[in-house]
Order: structure tokens, then sequence, then C-alpha cells
């Protein structure tokens, strides 16, 4: 009966306290609470780096055939994490400003940071320089669903508005009101 | 404790003081003959130890014998820098023993949040020996190594100590929480399912109430973190699992 890592359908290396049937249970005691929730939070951002998912939804819990069933689940022992819990996961996640409550004032989905709006805004400012986009006006749709792929490829809007506000606050972008919506200027940093 | 054992305890001043005391007794002869013997002995040990340092360090077997040897002729190697440290100079066990030491420490420190501070031997063992396969590739440690190292832990204060839990198993306890009997009875029966128990095995294989049974479960659980709860238990609803008798591949 040895705990080891496995590796998912989509490539994903679970590790071995994901074997443990114990790690889907929320668990009484708080020191040990505190310990295991470190390790879902860092397998949940991992994995959602890895899929490329920003949500997680309470109902990701509630309703096989999800995204994150991997995760969520582990079939090879018969467990699955129960929404109190991912609920409770969702507000460590937020209280340690690693996720956002997405829209907010509400408690069933949050956005997650497995990259953080600063990181994403230099993520966001490269790209803009790499592709000589610089100083030409940008709607949000054209950044977060280009042509070519990119790495801000589907990012939610309300990410991509956190990252642009923090580089207008180093004069690095500038928000633009566009016809249908809102765009954007980047500049030299 | 340790004063005056090993060769450090025959240093020349004290040796001409007690041969002083003897003379009266002893013909002059008999006491240079003595002396005389005594720095063959040294010299011949000195050269065994230079000789055989490596040896000791990474073969399991011959450091086994070595220190059976010593200990019956009441030299202790163990002894660090400071305390008989003749021995420790000519061979550095004594930094030898406290390096092993100090990797025990570490991993029973890094494993403490999952397992409540007591570990398996084995997997100590295996944990301890990752660590070191860096540096000492060719040595290999076992576990009367470990416990040995345990025992000069022991002034720490914090509670380092072996436990036989029975079974053949032995488990290292790193925190000051003593377990009780109870609890090692616990872990025994945890170990035989791979870490997994219920209150109906310790009633029908160790005849306890299921009062006593709750009681201890629940105490591992809530006040001394050594065990996890599983709440999807297929057969029993509410199951427990212990992560030091559990095996863990990383």
């Amino acid at each position: 009966m040895a705990l080891s890592t496995h590796s998912t359908p989509s490539g994903f290396l679970l590790p071995s306290v994901h074997s443990a049937p114990p790690f889907f249970t929320e668990q009484p005691n708080p020191n040990t609470q505190a310990h295991l929730t470190e390790q879902w939070i860092r397998l949940i951002l991992t994995y959602a780096r890895h899929r490329r998912l920003f949500v997680l939804r309470v109902e990701d819990a509630e309703v096989p055939g999800g995204h994150w069933d991997e995760i969520l689940r582990n079939e090879r022992i018969n467990r699955r994490i129960l929404p109190p819990y991912l609920s409770s996961l969702m507000a460590a996640m937020v209280a340690k400003n690693l996720a956002v409550y997405d829209p907010p004032k509400q408690t069933r989905a949050v956005l997650l940071y497995w990259r953080l709006p600063e990181e994403w805004a230099d993520v966001l400012h490269s790209w803009a320089t790499a592709t000589g986009q610089l100083n030409t006006i940008l709607t949000f749709y054209e950044i977060s669903d280009p042509p070519i792929p990119s790495p801000l490829s589907d990012i939610p809007i309300p990410l991509l508005r956190r990252a642009i506000t923090v580089l207008s606050r180093s004069n690095r972008a500038q928000i633009i009101g566009v016809a249908d919506g809102e765009g954007v200027r980047f500049f030299v940093g | 404790m340790h004063r005056g054992v090993g060769l450090a305890a025959f240093d020349r001043e004290q040796v001409s003081q007690r041969f002083a005391e003897l003379s009266s007794e002893l013909s002059k002869t008999q006491v240079d003959h003595l002396q005389s013997q005594l720095t063959q002995f040294r010299t011949a040990l000195s050269h065994f130890a230079t000789t055989h340092r490596d040896s000791i360090r990474s073969d399991p077997a011959f450091r086994h014998a070595f220190q059976k040897m010593c200990l019956s002729i009441g030299v202790d190697p163990l002894a660090g820098p400071r305390k008989g440290g003749w021995w420790a100079e000519m061979l550095g066990m004594g930094d030898w023993q406290y390096e092993l030491g100090v990797q025990i420490v570490d991993v029973c420190v890094s494993t403490r949040e999952r397992n409540g501070g007591v570990i398996e031997m084995g997997e100590l063992v295996c944990m301890v020996s990752k660590l070191r396969n860096g540096e000492d590739a060719s040595g290999v440690i076992t576990e009367e190594d470990v416990i040995r190292s345990i025992k000069t832990l022991q002034p720490l204060g914090a509670g380092y100590e072996v436990l036989d839990v029975g079974g053949g198993k032995k488990m290292v306890r790193s925190v000051v929480k003593e377990l009780d009997a109870d609890q090692a009875v616990v872990l025994a029966e945890a170990q035989v399912e791979g870490g997994w128990i219920v209150e109906a095995i310790l009633e029908n294989r160790r005849g306890w109430t299921r009062d006593r049974a709750r009681a201890a479960l629940e105490n591992m659980l809530l006040r001394d973190g050594l065990c996890w709860l599983d709440s999807q238990d297929e057969h029993y609803g509410r199951a427990y699992w212990v992560p030091s008798a559990m095996h863990w591949d990383e």
C-alpha cells in the first residue's frame, strides 16, 4: 500500500499525498489542516498553471466532468473533495492573496493567481514590446484572444485589467476608452 | 558520564602519578614493562585507527564489529572532540556521529507536520540515506547507526527516543510529548494495515471497549496530531490514518 506520485492523462504529476484517502477530508486538528491546506493550495495553483485554468468554482466539486476532475477526485482510491472543503480552500487562497472572488461579493468562484498581477504585468509589457505594439491602442479583446497564441491567450478580462493597472502605476500603460469597450496603450518601460 | 574513557584517560601525567603510587608495591622493572606495553598499545591503536578510518565510515559491517570491539575494551569512540578526544581525532568518528545526528534531526523536523513527531524507523533511515547520497556515496547507513546517533541526541532534551511498538517495528519520537501505552498499541495496529485504523480493529483484536478505542483515536487526532481523519471510508464512514505508519514513496 505504498503512496506514490501519479501521472494524469493530461501529463500532470500528482504528489504522493494525493493518493492518501484522508487528504480529501477537511481535518479537525488545526495544525494538521494548516499543513494540508498548504499542500492543496500548491497543488491547485500548479495544476492551474499546467492547464492554464484561471477560474475555480465550488461547482467543480459538486458536478463531475469539469476541468478540475484530475485534482479534485481520485478514482483509484474512490475519494473526492467535498464542496464545503473546496470552499474553505478557496477562502484560504483569497486570504493569502493567491486568488480573488470574481465576480466580487460572492464566494462560489475565484480567479486564481498562479501568476500574481504584478507578474502578469511584466509578461504583458514584454509581449507588447516584443510584438512591436508599443504606443498603439489595443483592445482588451485583441490581447486576450490574439490571432497568434501568446502568453496572454485566454487571460480573463478582470485579471488583464489588474495587470494593466499595475503597469499604469509605473507609466508603462494607460487605459483608453474605445468604441465599445476598453483599450490600452503601452509605453516603453 | 564518559570522563576518563578512551585513551585520553591515559595521559602521561596521570600515568606517572598512578605509577608513583604503585611503585611501592611493584618493582621498577615491572613498572617499566607496563609503561612500554602501554606505549606499544597506543601506537598500535593509532595505526589501526588511521588505517581503518575510511572502512569504518563506509562499511557498516566493519563499523559494527569495530564498535563491539571498543565496547569490550571499555573505549568509547563516540565521545566527542572534548571528551575522550583521542579517538575522535584519530577517527573523526565523533564528527561523523554528530553529522548523522544533525541529519536525523533534519528529517524528523521536516516530517513533523505530517506525522506529528513520530516517524517509522525504516522511513527515517531511508530519508537520511537520501540526504547523504550526495556527499558520502560509498557509505551505507544502518538502523543501528541511527539508533546509536539518537542516543547522542538525548542531551538535547527534545525528546528524541526510539520506541519499540511490537511486531518488529520501531518508531522514532522527536517531540517531548510521550506516547502513552494505548497510543503505542494504536501505532502497532496501524502498521499492520499500512496506516489505516478504526475503532473496530482495537475492539476486535485487542479487546478494548468502544470508549477506550474512541478516546485513544480522538486524542491522537485532535490533541496530538498523530493521525488524519478520512470521512469517506467505504465501510466505516469514519476512519483514521496514521502518517508515520503509511508508506510514502517520496
